[in-house]
């Protein structure tokens, strides 16, 4: 019989697919350290700040680094973020992202390195987090040593920290389910996961910016909101062949650049939550008349109403041409019961706002017509002006128009006997 | 006119002389009384009253032992053909068990989307009798996202299928917590479903299955239903590796039914070819359906049930008005599909024309008669079918129609081989290399592997380090770990035949460019070629681009009168023989060989003149695949015998052993491959190799020579029974070029015959 070693050989052709298919040059290791002496390249990790931590025969390493509250990452200083948890503290306007009722030293801003996109057999590789102490900022940053080795970075992770808000960029969907995963492989050795609160950055910036990036990832916010460019950085998704190199060789070179990578992440993470708050809270004067309605909008969908209206005004009073300020504004004060004033503004929306805009008007208009005036003529013509801006919007989808155009229908035909 | 019953359209079958000419046998089954017993008194109060509720006092043996041997903790296969009330041998056990352990977890693994939405709704309509508040729930690609967490977290019956399991489950399985840990039971149905290629990826999605069960400390047991097959308990076993009990006696009544054989009239007596089978279909159901006989006819290809569908509608339309005539089959919507279902249990569909789509387990209450068009290719599929008519009261009327086909011929001439052969033996080689790594690679996502662990019967140590070397996995003294970015589920179909398959794309209309299939790469080089005429579903398509690099093929819709004809140069290479047999004339050997094929020319044929309108060039690089194969060799100088006379008889046997062997291995015909060469590379004899269609085999062609014998003789008694005199395309597939065709080919099959059936077993280590 032909050998397994000759089959598979002879097979290969048939065996490899592409996304694991990689050069073939491996070097075996013996990696298994006992004691502190063994673990390579020790001197080069202490130079960088880590340290390791043990766990009977398995460590796992930590780099602690501490930043002072006046260093600068964008366009905020790390301690603005101090400032931002006050005004939350002196606001009356509640919001999913507020720390009312908290201390800044309760966020735990959080970003993970994994090997993968998703699935159990995804490892996170380096679990790193920054935390506020009366005069600094504190960054930790836990390394997977070896794919073996959870029970000690999870042990320390979770002994280490303290907290009782997350503070991620998409944790909610990747990074914090994805803890949990790998938690779930070694419960019986660690401690728990504690329940937390959670503030996840990229639906924030998805709410405010979406307007006008095409991409709201991290490091597009950061050029383009937080003003911050970064220098010689690793691409992220470098960073599992970098970990796959580390586990075969123990260098800490590329490690060091996934670290300094990761800690970028997290710096962000503060600057970009002491923006969203001065957005929202409207304390931030260079915010554009877009970005109030955008912020007026989200207290809207949050069910805070007041707030909403009082950005919704700020929004409309910085830009008098501002129509969808306009239009939602009106919206406002037509729940306010102000009809008169929400009327006028959809008049002016009808005329200059976009398809969208100038349909939902008319048709506002319309109700108007038909309810307050008693005008059926009005309202008639406004129907089939929205008619018409309904036939103007390229973007709705043909199912959409087809329901629209139904309605639009419905309400001629109704309008019409009376 | 009164309306005729069945037991009247019986009687007309027997004496009408039109039809009493062309029919070759008619068999008779006796009715079948059930065997009962009693409600064990072991049955939770509010089971007893569901199963009430329902009219049933008493259970049928098999349910009732099926049922007895899972709450005694043994792992159980039922053979349970169509309408046998198998449901209750495993949704009796499992409900039991939760009824009395509310954190007990069951999984049923149905083959489709369709049957697990069925049963879904069957077993909460159970539940509600017997107000049980079980939460059964199913989980595939159409359960909303907002329901998931909740199927994940409390889901007590889960209901999904094997690529679900593969792809969305077990990669995810730290999200299943409480399933896994408490999983008691594992449903299998239909069984038989689970053979080739198939079955193979299903036993290793199951040994994964296994072995995170284990790292969460629950031992599931199985409880397996199969249709009737010949080695359902291997089956099960080799499917889940674990030790079966087997439920081989069926307790369900049958009614009494005639099995006619029907073969159409010769319309050419020169050629052999006999009037259309899809033609006297029409005319058969034809007179049942104008009496309103509900009837059941199943075709083999899509186009085929749509073609036999506009002949009925339009033939009982003032009868019957065209809504009480549906066809069924893979492609149409689920909701089109529920109501065609509700339409045959309540009556009024009177028939319904389908493809093998309903010959699994949906549930359509029972039919008066049942037409096949054509022999469905295998003893087992032809049974469930034929299950498919038989009422409790009254009798049940089964015609299979043949068409011109050699293997239908063979079939309708040899009631006896139908009626009196076992049915065939359903394969799997979970073992074969390729889709064991394939499973190896997600099975090391999903769990770190520990020295010591096994996995498949070969060396589990050798393959994972063979993982290491294309630096997938990490080797750390007694452990492997994953380490690589990709997520190995996704890349692994557990249905197609060949990993790379060419995706078809329909670009008719730019804007909405969609894909309509798929093929394997072998048989694309021959029918996706640049200007291609391909057909799907009756629809000509042109391939105006074929990507080989992207494995994606272009197509247009077309209307034009030719089609294409491409020529594939094949070359095959013996890498190794493993065993052999021989005497002094021919020998028959079983190993591993390299089959390089390359496209050569395409030629453009007219429709119904053949004439060649044209031909083109085909620019594709040549394709090798190493597989197991079982060539038969003449060794001895046949003097009275030239080159040309040898090669046809060679090309006769082939073609011959292209129906016996899918017949008697249980494949797909297009699993395997024969081909026939004058001299072969490796030996300059003649030689015929029969090689399986997959890299590395999945054990046909090993089968093929474990049984060659039987193969070997049935195919000589197909090519003797043929009523032509020196050969014909029905028999030996092409114009004889002699008188001798007919019978040089049988004496090739016969001494291969020898060869096989030889003493002289030499098997070479």
């Amino acid at each position: 019989m032909m050998s397994l070693k000759n089959k598979l050989k002879r097979m290969k052709a048939h065996l490899s697919d592409k996304d694991t298919e990689q050069e073939n040059n491996n070097q075996k290791t013996d990696d298994s350290p006992n004691n502190s002496e063994a673990i390579p390249y020790m001197s080069m990790w202490e130079e960088n700040h880590v340290r390791p931590y043990w766990v009977d025969q398995e460590y796992c390493l930590i780099r602690e680094v501490r930043y002072p509250l006046t260093f600068k990452q964008g366009r905020y200083e790390l301690g603005e973020c101090k400032r931002a948890v006050q005004a939350w503290e002196n606001s009356s306007f509640n919001h999913p992202l507020s720390t009312k009722g908290h201390s800044i030293d309760d966020l735990f801003f959080f970003d993970t390195e994994t090997t993968g996109l998703r699935g159990v057999g995804s490892t996170i590789f380096m679990l790193g987090y920054a935390q506020f102490t009366h005069d600094e900022v504190i960054v930790k940053q836990h390394i997977l040593t070896h794919p073996g080795y959870e029970v000690p970075l999870y042990m320390s992770f979770l002994e280490n920290v303290d907290y009782s808000t997350l503070v991620t960029y998409n944790g909610k969907s990747f990074d914090w389910p994805q803890v949990k995963s790998r938690h779930t492989l070694i419960r019986d050795h660690v401690p728990k996961l504690p329940e937390t609160g959670h503030f996840d950055l990229y639906h924030a910036s998805r709410r405010l910016w979406k307007h006008k990036m095409e991409s709201v990832k991290l490091t597009e916010v950061e050029k383009h909101i937080l003003k911050f460019e970064r220098k010689d950085d690793l691409p992220g998704y470098l960073a599992p062949a970098i970990y796959f190199d580390f586990v075969e060789r123990k260098h800490p070179e590329g490690i060091i650049k996934v670290l300094d990578h990761n800690e970028k992440d997290i710096l962000s993470l503060i600057s970009l939550y002491t923006h969203v708050t001065f957005q929202l809270l409207g304390q931030d004067s260079e915010q554009t008349s877009d970005e109030k309605v955008e912020a007026g909008k989200w207290y809207k969908a949050a069910g805070n109403h007041t707030a909403s209206g009082s950005l919704l005004e700020q929004a409309y009073s910085d830009d008098l041409h501002n129509h969808s300020a306009a239009h939602s504004l009106a919206f406002f004060l037509k729940r306010r019961g102000d009809i008169q004033r929400s009327a006028n503004l959809w008049l002016k929306v009808c005329e200059n706002g976009s398809a969208r805009e100038k349909r939902e008007a008319a048709i506002e208009l319309a109700k108007y017509y038909e309810h307050q005036d008693k005008n059926t003529a009005a309202a008639i013509q406004y129907t089939q002006k929205a008619r018409e801006a309904l036939l103007e919007d390229e973007n709705l989808k043909p199912s959409a128009r087809k329901n629209e155009m139904a309605k639009i229908h419905h309400r001629l035909q109704r309008l019409n006997r009376k | 006119m009164r309306k005729k019953s069945l037991a009247d359209l019986v009687d007309y079958f027997k004496t009408d002389e039109n039809v009493q000419q062309q029919i070759v046998k008619w068999h008779t089954i006796e009715p079948v009384k059930a065997a009962y017993s009693r409600i064990p008194e072991s049955v939770h109060p509010k089971l007893v009253q569901a199963l009430q509720a329902k009219g049933i006092g008493e259970l049928y043996s098999h349910q009732e032992e099926a049922y007895k041997n899972v709450m005694e903790g043994f792992s159980v296969t039922a053979i349970t053909p169509t309408a046998s009330g198998k449901t209750l041998c495993y949704n009796l056990p499992v409900v039991q068990t939760i009824l009395q352990n509310s954190s007990a977890r069951a999984l049923y693994l149905f083959p489709t989307k369709a049957l697990a939405q069925d049963q879904k709704t069957e077993l909460n309509e159970w539940l509600d009798l017997a107000d049980a508040s079980i939460n059964c729930y199913t989980y595939d690609g159409d359960t909303p996202a907002a329901i998931r967490q909740k199927v994940r977290k409390a889901g007590q019956i889960v209901i999904t299928n094997p690529d679900m399991l593969h792809s969305a489950i077990l990669p995810h399985h730290t999200k299943w917590v409480s399933l896994f840990e408490n999983l008691q039971y594992i449903v299998l149905d239909e069984l038989h479903i689970y053979r080739g290629v198939f079955g193979s990826h299903v036993a290793n999605v199951i040994r994964r299955l296994k072995r995170i069960c284990e790292f969460y400390g629950s031992s599931p047991q199985f409880i397996c239903t199969s249709a009737t097959i010949a080695n359902p308990k291997e089956l099960a076993e080799g499917l889940t590796g674990e030790e079966m009990k087997l439920i081989s006696k069926n307790g369900a009544p049958s009614a009494k039914k005639h099995f006619v054989f029907y073969n159409p009239p010769i319309v050419n007596q020169q050629l052999n070819i006999r009037r259309s089978a899809t033609l006297e279909v029409r005319k058969l159901a034809g007179i049942l359906l104008k009496q309103k006989i509900q009837t059941i006819i199943f075709a083999k290809s899509r186009v085929r049930v749509e073609i036999i569908l506009s002949y009925l509608q339009e033939l009982v339309i003032n009868e019957l008005g065209p809504k009480s005539i549906q066809g069924y089959r893979g492609g149409y919507l689920p909701t089109q599909r529920r109501e065609i279902e509700k339409g045959l249990r309540n009556g009024d569909i009177y028939g319904v024309v389908s493809t093998n789509a309903l010959e699994l387990g949906v549930d359509i209450g029972q039919l008066q008669a049942c037409i096949m068009t054509g022999y469905p290719g295998t003893i087992a599929s032809a049974w469930q079918q034929a299950g498919r008519a038989g009422r409790r009261q009254g009798e049940a009327l089964i015609l299979m129609v043949a068409s011109s086909s050699p293997l239908d011929q063979y079939v309708i001439k040899h009631p006896e081989y139908f009626l009196e052969t076992s049915p065939e033996t359903a394969r799997i080689n979970p073992d074969n290399l390729v889709i064991l790594l394939d499973h190896l690679k997600c099975a090391a996502f999903e769990l770190p592997f520990t020295l010591g662990e096994s996995f498949g019967e070969h060396d589990l140590e050798e393959l994972l380090d063979y993982l290491v070397d294309e630096r997938v996995l990490h080797r750390s003294s007694n452990k492997w770990y994953w380490m690589n970015d990709a997520f190995p589920a996704h890349n692994i179909s557990l249905r197609s035949a060949s990993q790379e398959n060419v995706i078809i794309i329909d670009q008719t209309e730019r804007a909405h460019s969609k894909v309509i299939g798929e093929m394997d790469r072998f048989s694309a080089m021959t029918l996706l070629h640049d200007e291609a005429i391909y057909l799907h579903q009756g629809i000509q398509f042109q391939v105006e681009y074929l990507d080989w690099d992207e494995k994606k093929a272009y197509v247009r819709e077309v209307d034009i009168d030719y089609f294409t004809d491409a020529n594939l140069a094949v070359s095959l290479a013996v890498l190794e023989e493993d065993k052999s047999k021989e005497t002094e004339q021919a020998i028959v050997s079983f190993g591993d060989v390299s089959v390089r094929a390359m496209a050569t020319i395409f030629k453009k044929i007219k429709f119904d003149t053949h004439e060649n309108i044209g031909s083109g060039p085909i620019h594709l690089p040549e394709e090798e695949l190493h597989t197991s194969s079982t060539w038969f060799t003449l060794k001895a100088e046949l003097h009275e015998l030239t080159e040309d006379r040898i090669e046809q008889g060679l090309i006769g046997a082939a073609h011959a052993m292209q129906s016996i062997i899918p017949l008697h291995v249980m494949c797909d015909p297009q699993d395997i491959q024969i081909v026939p060469q004058v001299k072969a590379t490796h030996n300059q004899l003649p030689t015929l190799f029969v090689y399986d269609r997959y890299p590395g085999g999945i054990g046909l062609s090993e089968n093929v020579f474990k049984i060659g014998s039987t193969i070997m003789n049935e195919a000589s008694e197909m090519i003797k029974s043929c009523h032509c005199s020196v050969g014909c395309p029905s028999c030996i597939g092409t114009d004889p070029q002699g008188i001798e065709a007919k019978s040089d080919t049988i004496k090739l099959i016969n001494l291969f015959f020898t060869a096989i059936e030889g003493e002289n077993d030499e098997s070479k280590k």
